[in-house]
């Protein structure tokens, strides 16, 4: 019912057709150092950086960082740490000790400091909200300047789940005053590969 | 109650108006730091604007698009004419899937459609997860503004709430300490919860997805910890391709708050496997708004609140003071188009400043609609007598020079001549905290008349 | 060059000495200036107050006394955009489009049309600009800080060839003053918040003096500075750069 009605009633009046713009993307290059900018914008954003050097190895960084973490949920593809194993049939309620989980990103956005993340990254879609900490592991090359590249990055990808994370969940609803750790993850950690 | 009556109220406590002034004109200020740091910001905004000019002289046709992309990706679609029909949208779905608790993400929308006590009236508990609308929902108040729904409320009262409805001990308004109890509450009533409903902040017709935007993470704990993600969208949320997301993404959270991107913005495709998503598209007034030739760019807006912060009347007056789900600038040119009687002292509500067209990510030209809506409300809308009186006879006097001569002089006697007390008296409203200018003994016309005798 | 002098209908009645002001300067820049003495006011008032129609006749009239100059220059930046932008109403006849097109606030005239930014004054005081809304959003006079682009301001550069004078840098430098024509008793607790919160921006970056090139929200400030006895004094741009010792 409500389909038919409104279709026909913007058909009646919506304004003869506008073309669409072609983007000029020039306006936007810049010449700027993307690592050092993409760190800079994690840490604006409230995120923490984490350069991990040839001779570190990324299970003992992470222990070493989170020392208390006892429910870790790792990744195959990122390190060894996960204690929890999870798969698609695990309940989002299940996941609700989390201290800490891992997830690869699968690149950068300087002029933001997000990092793109997507469900075949992750088996259960809350994860990377509902664990208490989260580390995201991002390799150095991975970064892009501005969001008009990231979505060129995306554009071919498997279509179901995927976000833009950019720092750790926060609330300014209280007198504006900015607190770290609201309904998401309370911190966010990125460590540089 | 008018806005200026309203705006009156709420200036007889000083310091809570400094305060909001400060809090808000903070946020302008981080905006415009934000969006200085961006090279081609006004091309953005340009960019951004055509975009959605085009969306709505093709809106149709994208709708349909839209629809066929999220059908095939396994999303169910439904179509509301009414805030009415979209109650019962939802209301049908929750009832399909025997869903007694529910999670809400932010939505003007559900806003709009007074959704909450609809849901309420069939045994449905609602919790607004955000933390602000969290706030305004104990406190039963309606949000003040779309981006900070408890910008009026300071942290002592939200302390006193805190401590009625969840028990929490007194902490002096301590931000960090109530934000983490309302973390723990709210966290138990997303795994509980048995269906999620969020807004919509873009919808691409390309590819039938959606994106939602928060910095809280709450949309998403609540849409995926839940069986059922109930997304509910105005049909202006369209935009035609996922590469006009990267225009969008970079102005909103920067114009918004001041951050280069909001926590999260979450791009939903596919339902979770096993599990149901719906999305609700809702008119509710919104197509005979792009009927009207001078106010559809109203439909242009992405709600990032900026016209709100930088406007001088709302950060003086309160949200409240607007009487609308949306106040402020944006607010007064959409609510007369949807009850022009009771809305029809917004567009007055306003100096026609033009700051907030000029912060305005999507360059709705709000002030300039201001402005056309106070030419339609003086013709539709029964005006004060007196003010009808004096302008109409002002615009005679003014197309006659000799009945203008007369008005003139009187005009300059009554200033000085008539005592204090009858000029300042109580309709008198400039001369309550202001005084009148002086009158000067010759006006420049007598003055041109007597030093430039040989000109004119 | 003829130039025609728009004087607003409150400054006429009300502020005569910016009138002069306004005359005298141009004269001293020896423009050929004529004052229409059927001239009455450019319709705005009503316009705001959602009167258009009515001022129709009002604008009508504004149109047959300036037809014949090159430019028309008044001293009210929200007076020349009313004319500019909501001239609208009227049939575009040639005359009209002639009128629009040429319509000048004093500064913008003197530094666009005949390009200078030295007039020859001479004011030594702190000087706070009040930049008013129609002439900075709607006239361009200058940028604006909502907007990302570089800092220019017709005001400022002639401002800062005034010898002695020092320009002040304020907190918040183009937030509205309040006075909004009917606004200002219509909505009268906002506007005078508005005002007054204007005013002590001045008071604390040490403003002696406050100027501005539209004298409405100027007669507001000066309203609320005279009931308040503040040490502010008020006076329009013109009467700044007429000043010599
Ligand atoms: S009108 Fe513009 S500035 Fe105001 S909320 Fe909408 S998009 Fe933002």
């Amino acid at each position: 019912m409500g389909r038919e009605a409104i279709l026909k009633s913007i058909k009646q009046n919506k304004p003869a057709l506008l073309p669409l713009h072609e983007i000029n993307l020039e306006a936007f290059s810049e010449e700027v150092n993307l690592l050092d900018t993409f760190k800079s914008n994690v840490e604006l954003v409230g995120g923490t950086i984490q350069e991990l050097k040839k001779n570190e190895n990324l299970t003992t960084e992470i222990n070493k960082r989170y020392p208390k973490a006892k429910k870790i949920v790792g990744n195959s593809q990122t390190s060894d740490i996960g204690t929890i194993p999870i798969s698609k049939e695990t309940e989002p309620h299940q996941l609700e000790n989390i201290d800490l989980a891992i997830i690869k990103g699968e690149f950068g956005v300087a002029e933001n400091g997000a990092i793109w993340i997507s469900e075949q990254d992750f088996p259960i879609r809350v994860l990377p909200f509902i664990t208490n900490d989260l580390v995201i592991v991002l390799e150095k090359e991975n970064l892009c300047l501005h969001l008009h590249d990231a979505y060129k990055k995306i554009a071919g990808r498997e279509r179901s789940f995927g976000l833009f994370i950019s720092g750790p969940s926060k609330t300014a609803d209280i007198e504006q005053c900015l607190v770290i750790g609201a309904q998401g993850a309370m911190s966010l950690t990125v460590v540089l590969i | 109650m008018s806005h200026s009556e309203k705006a009156a109220v709420f200036n007889k406590n000083e310091a809570k108006v400094n305060w909001h002034d400060k809090a808000l004109w903070y946020v302008r200020e981080k905006r415009d730091n934000a969006a200085h740091g961006v090279k081609g910001w006004e091309y953005l905004r340009e960019l951004a604007s055509g975009i959605k000019a085009n969306v709505l002289s093709n809106l149709d046709d994208y709708l349909i698009e839209f629809e066929a992309n999220a059908l095939a990706n396994g999303i169910k679609v439904h179509w509301a004419s009414s805030a009415e029909e979209h109650n019962q949208i939802v209301s049908k779905i929750l009832e399909d899937k025997k869903a007694k608790k529910v999670v809400k993400s932010k939505s003007m929308l559900t806003e709009e459609c007074h959704l909450n006590p609809y849901l309420e009236n069939k045994g449905i508990e609602v919790v607004d997860t955000d933390l602000g609308e969290y706030i305004v929902q104990i406190a039963k108040e309606s949000p003040s503004h779309i981006v900070l729904p408890a910008i009026h409320k300071t942290k002592e009262e939200v302390d006193e709430l805190f401590q009625e409805h969840l028990g929490t001990t007194p902490s002096n308004g301590n931000p960090e300490y109530l934000t983490n109890e309302a973390r723990k509450h709210l966290r138990k009533k997303f795994l509980q919860a048995d269906a999620a409903i969020t807004g919509v902040n873009f919808a691409i017709a390309e590819t039938g997805g959606i994106v939602v935007c928060t910095n809280e993470g709450n949309a998403d704990m609540g849409s995926h910890s839940a069986p059922v993600h109930i997304a509910c969208m105005g049909i202006e949320k369209i935009i035609p391709k996922e590469e006009h997301l990267g225009i969008f993404l970079r102005l909103l959270a920067r114009s918004a708050t001041g951050q280069p991107i909001t926590t999260y913005s979450s791009h939903f495709n596919k339902p979770t496997e096993g599990r149901e998503m719906h999305i609700v598209i809702v008119d509710n007034g919104r197509t005979e708004q792009l009927s009207r030739e001078d106010f559809r760019a109203s439909l242009h807006c992405i709600r990032c609140g900026a016209c709100m912060n930088t406007c001088p009347i709302y950060r003086r007056s309160g949200g409240h003071s607007y009487d609308a789900t949306i106040p402020g600038p944006i607010g007064s040119i959409l609510s007369p188009g949807k009850d022009l009687t009771k809305h029809s002292s917004l567009p007055f509500a306003s100096t026609l400043c033009g700051s907030c067209s000029n912060v305005c990510p999507v360059k709705i030209n709000i002030h300039e609609q201001l402005y056309s809506w106070r030419q339609i409300i003086t013709k539709d809308v029964k005006q004060p007598l007196v003010k009808k009186t004096i302008l109409k006879i002002a615009g005679v006097v003014l197309s006659n020079r000799t009945l203008y001569n007369i008005g003139g002089k009187s005009a300059r006697f009554m200033l000085k001549y008539a005592p204090r007390f009858m000029v300042y008296s109580k309709l008198n409203a400039w001369g309550k905290a202001r005084e009148l200018p002086e009158v000067k003994n010759q006006n420049f016309d007598d003055w041109y008349k007597e030093k430039r005798k040989n000109n004119g | 060059m003829k130039v025609g002098l728009f004087i607003p209908c409150y400054i006429n009645q009300l502020y005569p000495q910016v009138a002069i002001a306004t005359l005298e300067l141009l004269e001293k820049l020896n423009v050929d200036v004529y004052y229409p003495s059927t001239q009455t006011c450019c319709g705005q008032p009503l316009g705001n107050s959602g009167y258009e129609e009515d001022s129709k006749g009002a604008c009508q009239l504004f149109v047959e006394n300036f037809k014949e100059y090159d430019f028309i220059v008044g001293p009210s930046g929200s007076c020349i955009y009313h004319i500019k932008k909501h001239f609208d109403i009227l049939e575009q006849t040639p005359e009209v489009v002639k009128v629009r097109e040429n319509a000048y606030e004093l500064c913008e005239f003197i530094v666009k049309i005949l390009g200078k930014t030295e007039v020859g004054a001479s004011f030594p005081y702190k000087v706070g600009l009040h930049k008013s809304c129609h002439g900075l959003r709607g006239l361009n006079l200058g940028s604006c800080s909502e907007r990302m682009e570089p800092h220019y301001s017709t005001e400022e550069d002639l401002l800062n060839n005034v010898k002695g004078l020092e320009l002040v840098k304020l907190n918040r430098e183009d937030e509205c003053c309040g006075f909004g024509g009917t606004f200002s008793v219509f909505e009268e607790a906002v506007s005078v918040k508005m005002g007054k919160d204007k005013i002590k921006d001045h008071l604390d970056s040490g403003v002696e003096v406050i100027t501005g090139a539209d004298h409405s929200c100027l007669m507001h400030l000066e309203g609320l500075i005279n009931r308040d006895n503040k040490p502010l004094r008020v006076m329009h741009i013109a009467e700044i750069l007429n000043k010599t010792l």
